[in-house]
């Protein structure tokens, strides 16, 4: 006879039970060792999250706020237009996918210097490496998207009289949209990514700027409040983008 | 047959490359049809006869090689929308789409008018007896159904003629029937031009007042059967002698064709 199968718990009560492990984890080790390097978690919550009231961190989250948004509008319109490019016949697509993804492979942070030499150590060099590192998602998950329209659809489209422009319209646009909302899922959170680094080893402002300082003076316990302040940032923009994505992607 | 053809496929060759390009495959040799308006005539020929490539000729498609096909009196070019409505093996619907907005982005391809797209979106529907299922999405559909939403979107097309590629090759044997039925009653009414794909022998028998045996490859016309019979067929027909005999004479001339179709395949093998 079978055994009847036990009844598990649900998934949540052990991934609290988890999460409530490692805090406990971090307090016993923050209190232990080095204030200097570490910080409990009672020390970040108290004297780190205080570093919110301040003027200078408002204004590094604004400035990387409006520089991601920027970097990731410009992200979606350049990787759109790449793969849509590179997917308009198999011409272009043999032609230019492997110099796409060939760029796609350089490990970007060795770039940056160049980046800072064409666009100055302002807010335009982290843009610029924002978008170098959002658009390629967005081209590569536009390229899929399109090579996996059903032939048969545009034959259909063809006999009934469709146009060019309309077959984009009706088949080639809907059928992506699912893969550009995957795209630009992955695009947001490497963004991010860029303008971070760009503001670590670049420029004066933002909040990679202000990580690195609070690393370089010891104060771990608003570095932290910081990386928790990110992490947010980005588990919301993640969410808000899967969000959409389910919301475009229900006829699959 | 009285006065001119519909379709008039005039001499009509087809050659294409193989896959590897290097040799030249000849697909169609000597094609010559004449169908008027409002017959039924199937071709059927076994698999690689070039029957398909026919079709898509037909249809504007494809180039042939030489020779040409006239609709109406004049030469096919290109895709002829007003006139030629295809419904093909597996559906072609928009996934994303419900049936209704099918139908109409079809009919803004066509070029109708957006004021008049829902209406005649609607009477199609209803033709086919999916009236209710305007608002569902393809894949909430049976296979059979789903074909008759191809049916109902080609027929909103409102063109004279329909090319139909093995419609019935996805469905089951039973859903099969059911809609060879529906099809000969429903055409009955509409009076157009159908050219039918089929590996079907009953399918064709039923369906066509022609029917154009096909050697194997290269595809040339055997023979023509003519299945005197009036529109719409009853299921009663399917069970009558005249139908087993013709089914029988289809099958002896087909069987030939067949087994010599395996063999090069066989020769292509070894």
């Amino acid at each position: 006879m079978i055994a009847a199968p036990r009844k598990l718990p649900a998934p949540w009560v052990l991934r609290t039970f988890v999460v409530l492990i490692l805090l406990l984890v971090w307090e016993i080790a923050g209190r232990h060792g080095s204030q200097l390097l570490f910080s409990p978690l009672s020390k970040v919550l108290t004297s780190g999250l205080q570093i919110f009231a301040e003027a200078e961190v408002l204004e590094a989250l604004k400035t990387t706020a409006w520089i991601l948004v920027v970097g990731f509008v410009l992200s979606v319109a350049i990787g759109l237009v790449l793969g849509l490019t590179v997917s308009m016949s198999r011409f272009t697509y043999q032609t230019f996918l492997p110099v796409l993804l060939l760029l796609y492979a350089i490990p970007q942070i060795t770039v940056l210097p160049l980046f800072v030499l064409y666009f100055g150590s302002g807010p335009a060099s982290k843009v610029a490496f924002g978008v170098s590192h959002g658009m390629f998602p967005i081209a590569v998950s536009v390229i899929a998207g399109v090579q996996g329209i059903k032939p048969l659809l545009v034959t259909s489209a063809i006999s009934m009289g469709a146009s060019r422009w309309q077959i984009f319209r009706r088949i080639t646009l809907p059928y992506l949209t699912p893969s550009l909302f995957t795209g630009m899922r992955l695009a947001s959170t490497a963004t991010l990514l860029g303008v971070l680094l760009a503001e670590l080893y670049v420029s004066a402002g933002g909040i990679g700027h202000l990580t690195r300082r609070f690393g370089e003076n010891f104060q771990p316990d608003k570095l932290y409040a910081l990386i928790a302040a990110l992490s947010l940032m980005a588990i919301l923009i993640n969410e808000t983008m899967r969000m959409l994505e389910r919301r475009y992607s229900r006829w699959l | 047959m009285e006065g001119e053809a519909l379709i008039k496929v005039d001499d009509v060759r087809h050659a294409f490359l193989s896959k590897t390009g290097e040799e030249e495959v000849l697909a169609l040799d000597g094609i010559n049809i004449d169908i008027a308006r409002g017959e039924m005539v199937s071709l059927i020929g076994p698999s690689g006869c070039g029957k398909s490539t026919l079709l898509n000729v037909v249809g504007g498609m494809i180039a042939a090689s030489q020779g040409h096909v006239l609709i109406g009196g004049t030469p096919v070019k290109g895709p002829r929308p007003k006139d030629v409505a295809y419904i093909f093996q597996e559906s072609a619907l928009l996934p994303w789409a419900t049936i209704l907005d099918n139908i109409k982005v079809s009919l803004e391809f066509q070029g109708v008018p957006r004021a008049s797209r829902d209406k005649i979106a609607r009477i199609s529907l209803t033709a086919v007896g999916l009236d209710a299922f305007g608002d569902s999405y393809p894949h909430q559909l049976s296979g059979g159904m789903k074909q008759r939403a191809a049916l109902a979107r080609a027929l909103s097309l409102r063109t004279d003629i329909l090319l139909m590629d093995e419609p019935f090759a996805a469905l089951d044997e039973q859903t099969r029937m059911i809609f060879s039925e529906d099809l000969s009653r429903l055409l009955a009414n509409e009076h157009k031009t159908i050219v039918l794909v089929t590996h079907s022998l009953a399918e064709a028998v039923f369906l066509s007042d022609r029917i154009f045996v096909f050697t194997s490859r290269p595809g040339r016309i055997k023979a023509v059967l003519n299945v005197d019979e009036p529109h719409p067929r009853i299921p009663t027909f399917m069970t009558s002698s005249k139908f087993n005999d013709l089914r029988n004479r289809l099958y002896e001339l087909l069987r030939d064709e067949v087994l010599a179709a395996i063999g090069k395949d066989r020769q292509g093998l070894a």
